[in-house]
């Protein structure tokens, strides 16, 4: 019987097989608040952002870099850094694309740990109020670069961990997830962001409780998130969802065909920034303004971050749109005052002065 | 010579006219006449008057005392089809068309020939309404049509008749701004053609604009005539009203109150359609708030409403997803929303908001007994009792008492009712389709009041209305509709009524 309404539900794209997404209204109602950032940093592609004894220091490629001194990079590695944190001793964790975790400054400065083999896709990191260090590995097919694929896809193999520094020993907390892409520690349960599932879900750390979900249905895949001041909490989304990208994803056949033929620069799938080729897919449509039929397509990237409440209800966003120069915000970060953002499709690390709160 | 108006004797006259309901009176020794080619607005809260004055023109009420003179001639209009023949037409506020026949045959019903040519009596009829300027297809049937198309071919119907008098009851309430300049301007035809117009609104400003009388009346008693520039809206709010009624009953510039923080997501609604009305929407709605929704006639609005209330369906593939708390839905009747706390109070109370001839009681009960916190098979004539006299005193309905049948009451009481009876359903989620349409200055007040307290209480209340200043006075949040879709969303502060009209037009 639930096999027949499963059909039923695909042939009439209903239930969970209707293409929709949520709207950007309410607490996410669009304005261009992150265009009005200062930029502090003009790198790469800057992706995440730690507070540390050294200031803040914002990861890019191989190298970790002082917001304060960018010509000269904190530290230097011979792989590309997946996530960085900062730590409550000062020092800062930072784990690296083929799994290792490096210790700098603190009580473990320089100490590196070997990776667990089942871990090879670092997305976030988070201290634990017990000195452990909590390990999101995204994925356990494929490679944090290669995010496309895995949502393409369709896969739900990430999973969390817990390391202890001093004995370097792993356990893990819980899996499977669709793409954990952001950690907060809530002392007795630890809030992971799942990308693919657009959701935020609350897991126990011994993982004896069944994961439970705190937001759902966000409008965009959410990355990193980190706590602000007044309880706050701030959720980096690094790229928008659209109902063309769903109904690619709910196509298995033709996902197939277009990851084994296509460059996945030009693939229907969302990114960090488009617009930058005149071969990358659009979406057609039309919109009707001031009684003129214009054409219109909508961005598959977009620069957003979500400001929630203690309970993780949304409260108020900022938003780079679709002709903004702040897409692909993958952390961010409240500095003494000021709300920090790596906009890694755009090469930027940006600030906006009093938090944001304004929004 | 032409004579002006004042000069000619009147056209229609009404002396000591009253009508009593089981020994109530509901008009009481009533003084009015109309003049040949004058514009002459009836005004009065609900309950006033109005509308038994104006029944007893048409033919549909006889009065109990008094007498009533055409052109001098004292007669006695027993019955819709004399009033016509006296040249009396009426405009009604819910129209009074053949749902199932067509617009040429409604335009002509009463007024066939022995033998019809369909065809020439559309073509008739597609002359007719261009001469009038409304867009409105002869061929289709009514029950096809928005409201507003209704009222146009109730209005083309009345000016077909060539009517000496037309009575227009609300005729503005579902018109877009620019179908309501092109009523203004039909009706300065038909006076300047000498037809003599009774206009009742309970849009003030248009009363004041379009109207050369003014006839206020109070508890069914007649207060003042008078020219129309001897009024402003504050004296005539004062003579309806019997006090000074707050001037800010849709708020004042700068005096607003600070919008209610949003609560818990109540309502998601992503990517629905429904052919070619709702077309790919999206929006949410969220506890604790009034979130407003502004369209013009035909924007899609009701049509989403109804949807998500279980009355319509969207379309079977792809219609998209309507979440409560969360959770998708797809209710195939309103009892399955309802369930689910989901309470819709129709824009048409009187097509599907009551049962008019069954009582207070009886219709309060229904909305009761159609919930889950219904118990057991078997209906309760205590409890039916019990709760219209709770709804009764909570919502300040006036009747004589709760076995007093709803057609008997007023537009305002009748809209009480109908709250009521989604009330009394314990919801969650209110949506209000144009909840003042037809009611008295009173009574919105106590309305707008009621919509208030209900998102205080922590409900998710959806308000819907053509009117403006309704939608930003009440809303927490202003959405506005446009061909099918939510266009735009506006905060209280930012939803000026330029850019809200902007919006909903362009």
């Amino acid at each position: 019987m639930i096999a027949l309404t499963k059909a039923l539900d695909r042939w009439f794209g209903r239930g969970e097989f209707s293409i929709t997404v949520p709207p950007l209204d309410g607490a996410f109602r669009a304005n261009d608040a992150l265009e009005a950032a200062g930029v502090v940093l003009e790198v790469g592609a800057p992706d995440g952002l730690a507070v540390t004894s050294r200031g803040l220091l914002a990861s890019c490629g191989r190298k970790l870099i002082g917001i304060n001194d960018p010509a000269a990079p904190a530290a230097s590695f011979d792989a590309e850094i997946g996530a960085v944190a900062g730590l409550p001793d000062g020092g800062a964790a930072v784990g690296l694309v083929d799994g290792r975790i490096v210790f700098l400054g603190g009580q473990h400065d320089s100490r590196t740990i070997a990776a667990h083999a089942e871990i090879r896709c670092i997305t976030a990191l988070a201290p634990a109020a017990d000195g452990a260090l909590i390990v999101a590995n995204g994925s356990a097919t494929y490679a944090a670069a290669d995010w496309q694929r895995d949502l393409m896809a369709k896969r739900a193999s990430g999973s969390v961990w817990r390391l202890a520094p001093d004995s370097g020993a792993w356990s893990r907390i819980s899996g499977p997830l669709a793409f954990p892409y952001g950690l907060i520690d809530e002392g007795g349960a630890i809030v992971v962001s799942e990308s693919w599932r657009c959701a935020l879900t609350r897991i126990s750390p011994g993982g004896r409780v069944r994961p439970q979900t705190v937001v759902e249905a966000l409008p965009a895949y959410p990355s990193r998130l980190s706590r602000g001041a007044d309880d706050a909490i701030w959720l980096a989304l690094f790229a928008p969802r659209s109902q063309l990208v769903e109904f690619v994803l709910s196509e298995r056949r033709f996902r197939e065909r277009m990851m084994a033929e296509i460059d996945p620069a030009f693939w229907v799938a969302p990114c960090l920034r488009s617009g930058q080729s005149a071969l990358e897919p659009i979406q057609q449509g039309g919109v009707k303004q001031l009684g003129v039929l214009k054409p219109w397509s909508p961005s598959r990237s977009y620069g957003l971050i979500a400001r929630l409440d203690g309970s993780y209800r949304p409260t108020a966003s900022l938003h780079s749109r679709a002709h903004g120069h702040r897409h692909g915000v993958t952390s961010c970060l409240e500095f003494e005052g000021r709300l920090y953002f790596t906009a890694k499709g755009d090469g930027v690390v940006a600030a906006l002065a009093d938090n944001g709160a304004t929004q | 010579m032409n004579r002006s108006p004042q000069a000619l004797p009147p056209l229609l006259e009404m002396k000591g006219v009253g009508k009593q309901y089981r020994g109530v009176a509901a008009l009481k020794d009533i003084d009015f006449d109309l003049r040949r080619g004058e514009v002459h607005a009836i005004l009065g809260e609900n309950g006033a008057g109005k509308s038994t004055l104006v029944k007893i023109l048409s033919g549909a009420v006889t009065p109990t005392q008094g007498e009533i003179r055409i052109e001098g001639q004292k007669v006695q209009i027993a019955g819709p089809a004399l009033a016509r023949r006296y040249g009396i037409a009426m405009v009604y506020q819910e129209t009074s068309l053949v749902p199932s026949m067509t617009v040429a045959q409604n335009l002509y019903l009463g007024d066939e020939k022995f033998f019809n040519r369909l065809r020439g009596t559309y073509i008739d009829a597609q002359q007719f309404l261009q001469s009038l300027n409304f867009p409105v297809e002869p061929t289709a049937t009514v029950q096809s049509l928005g409201t507003a198309k209704r009222q146009m071919v109730e209005i083309a119907r009345a000016v077909r008749l060539k009517a000496k008098v037309i009575i227009f009851d609300e005729p503005t309430a579902t018109l877009t701004p620019e179908e309501k300049h092109h009523l203004f301007a039909l009706i300065d035809r038909l006076r300047r053609d000498q037809v003599s117009i009774i206009f009742i609104s309970h849009a003030l400003e248009e009363a004041l604009e379009i109207s050369d009388r003014i006839t206020i009346l109070r508890d069914g008693a007649h207060v003042v005539t008078d020219e129309a520039k001897a009024f402003s809206r504050e004296t005539i709010i004062r003579h309806m009203v019997g006090r000074a009624l707050s001037d800010d009953l849709y708020g004042r510039a700068g005096a607003r109150r600070a919008p209610r923080p949003a609560g818990a997501k109540r309502l998601s609604v992503q990517n629905l359609s429904m052919q070619n009305l709702v077309r790919n929407t999206s929006f949410s709605v969220f506890a604790g708030q009034v979130t407003g929704i502004f369209g013009l006639v035909g924007s899609g609005r009701t049509e989403t409403a109804r949807i998500i209330a279980g009355v319509a369906k969207r379309d079977s593939f792809h219609g998209g997803d309507v979440r409560i708390d969360g959770r998708p839905v797809r209710y195939r009747t309103p009892r399955s929303a309802v369930g689910d706390g989901v309470v819709y109070v129709t824009e048409d109370r009187k097509g599907d908001g009551f049962f008019e001839t069954m009582s207070v009681a009886d219709n309060v009960y229904i909305g009761k007994i159609s919930s889950r916190s219904s118990r057991g098979p078997f209906a309760s004539r205590g409890e039916s009792r019990e709760l219209a006299a709770r709804w009764t005193k909570t919502l300040n309905i006036r009747a004589l008492n709760s076995d007093s049948r709803v057609i008997e009451l007023s537009g305002g009481n009748q809209q009480k009712v109908v709250i009521a009876k989604g009330l009394v359903q314990s919801p969650r989620l209110v949506i209000f389709d144009e909840p003042t349409r037809g009611v008295d200055v009173g009574a919105i007040a106590e309305i707008h009041q009621l919509i208030g307290g209900l998102a205080d209480d922590g409900l998710a209340v959806v308000v819907i209305s053509s009117y403006l200043p309704e939608i930003l006075n009440l809303s927490d949040r202003v959405l506005v509709a446009r061909q099918g879709r939510i266009v735009e969303e506006l905060s209280p502060d930012q939803a000026t009524p330029e850019a809200v009209m902007f919006a909903a037009v362009y």
